[in-house]
């Protein structure tokens, strides 16, 4: 794609338009929304590309190497040529250069003229003001040009230490500096050792009273022309302790066969008690502990564990009016497959996820506790960053083990301008999500891991890389007389479900210790079986003899269980005539209340006492009813009686005195006199003022100030608090915050601009 | 992925597949750093403890022992996590050292700085410091020797110590092995391990000869003694086997007890005087500055009362030997154990002695008795705190009791209870002695006595037996009742059984426990234990016997 003499264009359309098609196809590659939707035309791409949100992307794709020389070569006026280049960026290796000015060209970041290379105007925006830490230059600052190169030395190398030092504090950036009060450069008086020294020899600029800000002309000749003060133009080498390749994958196959018994139990014991969603989506903190002393893993362990459920889809909401997280019908089928194709589902959902386990527990935003399985648990970013990070593990050939730190030192080279404040943190959660699932071991990639990153999403070629180390499963456990069955590897399928059912599980790891007491075998016995089915399961579970005290622990809870019985019952018939209950069991019109005998002298029956009792009635028997207790219910045939309504007491009239009357109707007389009074005024030539026309509120203020300033009255229509509008001859005499102060019928008043409908002068 | 006998869980314990070929391989290999915690019989569990860390550190093993002995022996890898925090813990121990330094002053050293300025921070060392001597050395008081030691490993960093002993008085003691006997190689051991360590603990079944490991450990110190021990009887015991097994004559053995207050070159001390207080004040405490003692020995250092661990905190200067079967202390004191008596410096499975022949193998039985009707309503409706004792001393468990002793007619059984009107009862059923609290210790004696020579094979005991005394020839134990399902109850008790026997016959062990209740409960606590221990034990009804 380097042509020997690269054709020089005159702007970058021209430039694009110059590409041949196999540059242009990389640009597109490259840059991937030049090409959603199609472009026109070259110019069309070209204008395209050069837009603000176009070239910000591609500039927050740059690595650390090309952005510095895109800095490099953005703080030149004018073109820049490769040697600026190379001198700008310190580089003494110049194919290095050319490389990345080729890309940085191959990117369309900068083009081609006959003088160098020329940095578009949109990434010089998008670079911002000031360019790694240099500011303006000096054209641009009072006080005009800069000296040049050679007197800036000489004048940086007489400065006063005070001087120096501020040269030095401002040379590497950021380039505004604020002075104290005494030693303000706007201040008359004799040049001394400090800014003013700095501001009279021409080397900083004053651009306010209290600050100076240094040109870039002389931060370039301070900095030996060099643009960054270290200059990363090759990648962080990435490197650690190296592993034995086995112990790694043994290590991370033991990590992804607990993670698949782990996520079993949990969702077997969600299956049985599901927790309930939370009104804001998530999964309660007390049911995330709850899990995780089931499981017996820390918080983050368990808030990992069960968000890999529900990426992995094998948890949802069930969507119910009193909503629960319940395991999936992808649940049952994936429980089904073997533990490679199980392991490659999980790694492939983690690998793609937006969900973010780590920041579960954390505070959001809304300084509220992120809460497993919610919504702010997603984080896109956190995808790139962790493909970013398994990458960079995926980079180093064998079995090394990088430190988080070094780690999060090589991806913000990668992506400077794309890492969150808390790229440690992220990478270390990342990490340890990866060693935990088995991608990792001993902290190195696994050939599970590498096939994984490489894999495209095929579960069978993830699938196929676990399965030679996931520990074999076994199909046999130890029963031991302490009442513990220990089962040495991983257990799967049906022994893994009988066992979870009759015993619990007292330590986890390579191993599993599962304990028998009273209250597991009662639980088991419970779901249907009976302690022959139990002691038939153990012995087939078992590679050795069931021991005795294990074997009388089923039995006598065997023995024990189900001695009481409890059902319920609607109605209970008692009878000391045995042979009475025989013909009512066996009359067939009786059927439908279902009698069943529970006791020679007791039937019982699902219907209601008093159907019992009318249905036997009328089959001629003659029954009583009894009370809970046991007592003969007189059979209280309800004389039905209402609650007798309270009477409205009659009205009584008091007399009222003459007295009373009198004033009673004066009071009515005036107020109806003073009401014609109003309605002749308002009457008098239709009505009072002139007509008052709906003004704007600019209109209205502009004529209540005009009257102020007069001292005239106002024939204003206001709209009062009941909507209506009242007609009122105002006395404005002050206007202000959207009100306005007067007097109205002799009352002083403040009326809102707002509810004025019109002014009319007087 | 290897084929180790060895399966490290993520709780830290591991689990040891006995029948592996590699087994005895395997537990040689994790005894020095992981406490034994259950040994049924075919998968043993050992924990990994950071005490258990420190222990193997004080006897010399370091980290990379300890990591490779759990790479090599698992079968599947071994978390990652999991070798960090062992090598973490490990190194831990050391960092600071208790020294006496040329000027003969106590002083308390670090190898790392950090460290020491963390431990001076803490309010509760601070008091116990003196003089600052330099970035490394800080001037320990004497008297705070115990208390520090305590403190620093309540905050995670033990010291070691390294401080030196004082000689004590020189006395002459030899073991008299004229008789045609001598210590057996894991005594031995055990007087090696402690002699080499300075100070510590030697765990050692009952039956295996601790109270020899105690004349070895006087022998090899050759200076004056104070044994302090449970109570009377075993005082007399210990008196009595220092006799018959060393130089030491009856003038040079003295009794400090309730009853006698004699102080002799070997002083024998129960705990109980030692915690005797008047008006607020331990009356004996001048017992323990009474001689310039070269050892302290503890008899049965899981039952040492609390006070006896604040006086020990003083006596930090003399060697000192603790005896136990077991380091499980119902109070979780196990850290005051490590502390201010010392590392463990010998350990060694029940069952592996037993296969020595040093203890005779044992039949553990649990008999299941079922109440009758009237009993099963009182007892239903007790109260909480007398539904125990109710359920143990039903009068249903007597003929059970009567038909084992007939099955057992000849050999010396003892029955063990708690309650003394039921032994009172069963004495009189049976027509045998009662040794309770109230008999007098000469009553006692001659009873014990005339059990050892076989003049009578059924003795009624209640709990004072369960301590220290010697019944070499009882072969059969009844358990009647007993207290709440104590571990260390129950090693006891089956101490007593577990002494040698002279025809190598199998010991029994019986429970006869109340079915649905308390009893059983609390008897399905001991069970797990001997289960734990590796004793095959039966449960049968008592219609079955």
């Amino acid at each position: 794609m380097q042509s020997i003499s690269p054709p020089a264009s005159r702007s970058l359309a021209d430039d694009i338009r110059g590409r041949s098609d196999e540059e242009l196809t990389a640009l597109l590659a490259a840059r991937p929304d030049l090409a959603r939707p199609a472009p026109s035309d070259l110019t069309a791409l070209a204008a395209r590309s050069s837009t603000r949100a176009s070239t910000a992307r591609a500039i927050d794709a740059l690595d650390t190497a090309h952005l510095q020389a895109l800095e490099a070569a953005a703080v030149g006026a004018g073109a820049t040529t490769t040697a600026d280049l190379t001198r700008r960026l310190g580089a003494d290796d110049p194919t290095l250069v050319d490389n990345l000015r080729e890309e940085l060209w191959r990117v369309a970041l900068v083009w081609r003229a006959p003088e160098g290379l020329v940095v578009t105007r949109t990434t010089l925006e998008v670079l911002g003001e000031s360019v790694a830490g240099l500011g303006p230059v000096a054209a641009d600052l009072p006080g005009g040009a800069a000296p040049s190169d050679e007197r800036i030395r000489e004048i940086a190398a007489d400065a006063p230490p005070r001087a120096r030092a501020i040269l030095d504090r401002l040379m590497w950036g950021p380039p505004l500096g604020i002075v104290p009060a005494e030693d303000s450069p706007g201040r008359p008086g004799p040049a001394d050792d400090g800014p003013r020294w700095l501001v009279a020899n021409g080397l900083v600029r004053a651009i306010a009273a209290d600050q100076i800000v240094l040109p870039r002309e002389v931060a370039l000749v301070l900095r030996d022309g060099l643009v960054h003060r270290d200059p990363h133009l090759v990648p962080p080498s990435v490197t650690g302790p190296q592993r034995q390749p086995e112990a790694v994958d043994a290590a991370a196959g033991a990590s992804a066969s607990e993670v698949l018994a782990l996520l079993d139990d949990l969702l077997d014991s969600w299956s049985q008690n599901p927790p309930r969603v939370l009104r804001t989506g998530g999964l309660a903190v007390r049911d995330l502990k709850a899990a995780s002393a089931h499981l017996d893993t820390t918080p983050e362990h368990t808030a990992y564990l069960v968000e890999l459920a529900l990426i992995a889809d094998l948890v949802a909401d069930d969507g119910e009016v009193d909503p629960h997280w319940v395991p999936t019908a992808e649940y049952d089928a994936w429980q089904t497959e073997p533990g490679g194709e199980r392991w490659a589902r999980l790694a492939l959902a983690w690998l793609s996820t937006t969900r973010a386990p780590h920041r579960v527990g954390s505070r959001s935003d809304a300084s509220a506790v992120v809460n497993a399985l919610g919504s702010d648990v997603q984080w896109p970013p956190i995808r790139s960053l962790r493909r970013a990070v398994l990458d960079l593990l995926g980079s180093v050939d064998g079995a090394i083990a990088p430190t988080a730190g070094d780690l999060a030192e090589a991806v913000r080279w990668h992506r400077p301008r794309r890492v969150p404040r808390t790229l440690d943190a992220v990478v270390e959660a990342v990490l340890r999500e990866a060693s935990w699932l088995g991608i990792t071991g001993h902290g190195a990639l696994s050939v599970a891991g590498r096939a994984l990153l490489e894999s495209d999403g095929e579960v069978d070629v993830v699938a196929e890389s676990i399965h030679p180390h996931l520990p074999a499963p076994v199909d046999a456990v130890l029963l031991q007389a302490d009442l513990t069955a220990i089962a040495p590897g991983p257990v799967t399928g049906s022994l893994a479900a009988f066992l979870r059912m009759v015993a619990d599980v007292e330590s986890r790891g390579g191993a599993t210790v599962h304990r028998f007491s009273e209250d597991s075998i009662r639980r088991c016995l419970d779901t249907g079986w009976t302690g022959d089915d139990i002691l038939a399961g153990l012995r087939d579970a078992s590679s050795t003899p069931v021991p005795q005290p294990l074997e009388y622990l089923v039995r006598d809870v065997a023995r024990r269980h189900g001695t009481v019985r409890v059902r319920g019952v609607g109605a209970v018939i008692r009878s000391e005539d045995e042979a009475g209950l025989d013909v009512m069991l066996a009359h067939k019109r009786l059927a439908p209340i279902q009698l069943r005998r529970i006791a020679p002298t007791v039937l019982t029956s699902p219907a209601s006492p008093e159907v019992v009792l009318e249905m036997l009635r009328e089959e001629g028997f003659s029954p009583v009813a009894e009370s809970a207790s046991g007592v003969v219910a007189v059979p209280s045939r309800p004389v039905r009686r209402a609650v007798r309504q309270r009477a409205i007491d009659p009205a009584l009239v008091q007399a009222i005195d003459r007295a009373q009357l009198g004033s009673l109707v004066a009071g009515l007389r005036a107020a109806e006199s003073q009401a014609q009074a109003r309605a002749a005024g308002a009457a008098g030539g239709g009505r009072v003022g002139p007509a008052i026309p709906a003004n704007d509120p600019t209109t209205s203020m502009a004529v209540l100030r005009e009257a102020i300033a007069d001292g005239r009255a106002v024939w204003l229509g206001y709209s009062d608090g009941l909507g209506q509008t009242q007609r009122m001859l105002f006395h404005p005499d002050r206007l202000d915050g959207g009100r306005v102060s007067g007097v109205s019928e002799g009352v002083t008043r403040t009326l809102s601009i707002h509810r004025i409908t019109g002014v009319v002068p007087n | 992925m290897t084929d180790g006998a060895l399966i490290v869980q993520s709780d830290k314990t591991l689990l040891l597949e006995v029948d592996h070929p590699r087994s005895a391989e395997a537990r040689r290999a994790i005894a020095p750093f992981a406490e034994l915690e259950r040994a049924p019989e075919h998968i043993h569990t050992y924990r990994i403890t950071p005490l258990g860390l420190w222990n193997a550190r004080a006897a010399g093993h370091d980290a990379e022992q300890v990591v490779d002995a759990l790479v090599t022996h698992s079968r599947y890898p071994v978390p990652h996590a999991l070798l960090i925090d062992v090598a973490d813990t490990m190194a831990r121990y050391g960092r600071l050292t208790l020294l006496k330094d040329d000027d003969g002053r106590l002083v308390l050293r670090s190898t790392d700085r950090a460290v020491l300025a963390e431990v001076l921070r803490h309010k509760r060392i601070k008091p116990l410091i003196g003089e600052h001597l330099d970035e490394d050395n800080v001037v320990v008081h004497p008297s705070e020797r115990g208390h520090l030691k305590q403190e620093l490993l309540k905050v995670g960093w033990p010291a070691e110590d390294e401080a030196g002993y004082v000689d004590g008085e020189a006395h002459q003691i030899d073991l008299d092995q004229s008789e045609g006997w001598s210590l057996r190689p894991y005594q031995e051991q055990a007087v090696d391990g402690f002699w080499d360590g300075g100070s510590g603990v030697v765990v050692l079944p009952c039956g295996a000869g601790k109270t020899l490991v105690g004349a070895g450990a006087m022998a090899k110190a050759s200076a004056t003694t104070l044994i302090l021990v449970t109570n009377t009887v075993s005082a007399r015991q210990w008196k009595d086997e220092l006799l018959r097994r060393t130089s030491l004559t009856e003038d040079e053995i003295g009794e400090y007890s309730g009853a006698r207050k004699e102080i002799r070159p070997v002083t024998i001390a129960t705990y109980q005087v030692l915690t005797t207080r008047r008006k607020g004040v331990y009356t004996h405490l001048d017992l323990l500055d009474a001689r310039d003692w070269g050892l302290v020995v503890y008899d049965e250092v899981h039952l040492l009362p609390a006070p006896i661990f604040r006086m020990t905190a003083d006596l930090q200067a003399r060697r000192r030997l603790g005896l136990t079967a077991t380091l499980v202390r119902e109070d979780g004191l196990e850290s005051d154990v490590f502390s201010l008596i010392g590392p463990k410096r010998f350990d060694a499975p029940w069952k592996d002695i037993e296969a020595q022949g040093y203890i005779a193998p044992a039949d553990c039985v649990e008999v299941r008795v079922t109440l009758p009707d009237g009993q099963r309503m009182a007892y239903a409706v007790a109260d909480a705190e007398d539904r125990y004792r109710l359920a143990s001393c039903s009068d249903a468990k007597l003929p059970v009791v009567e038909k084992l002793v007939a099955r057992h007619r000849g050999e010396p059984t003892l029955v063990i209870g708690q309650y003394l009107d039921q032994l009172d009862e069963l004495a009189g059923r049976l027509d045998a002695d009662v040794i309770t609290g109230e008999t007098t210790v000469a009553e006692r004696q001659r009873l014990f006595g005339a059990f050892r020579t076989g003049q009578i094979d059924l003795l009624v005991v209640s709990k004072v037996a369960n301590f220290s005394i010697d019944l070499p020839e009882a072969s059969v134990a009844i358990q009647v009742s007993g207290t709440f399902g104590s571990r260390q109850e129950e090693a006891q008790r089956l101490g007593r059984v577990l002494r040698p026997k002279g025809d190598g016959r199998t010991a029994h062990f019986y429970t006869v426990v109340a079915r649905d209740t308390v009893d059983a409960e609390f008897a399905a606590h001991r069970q797990r234990f001997l289960a734990e221990q590796g004793y095959a034990y039966r449960i049968i009804d008592a219609s079955d016997l």
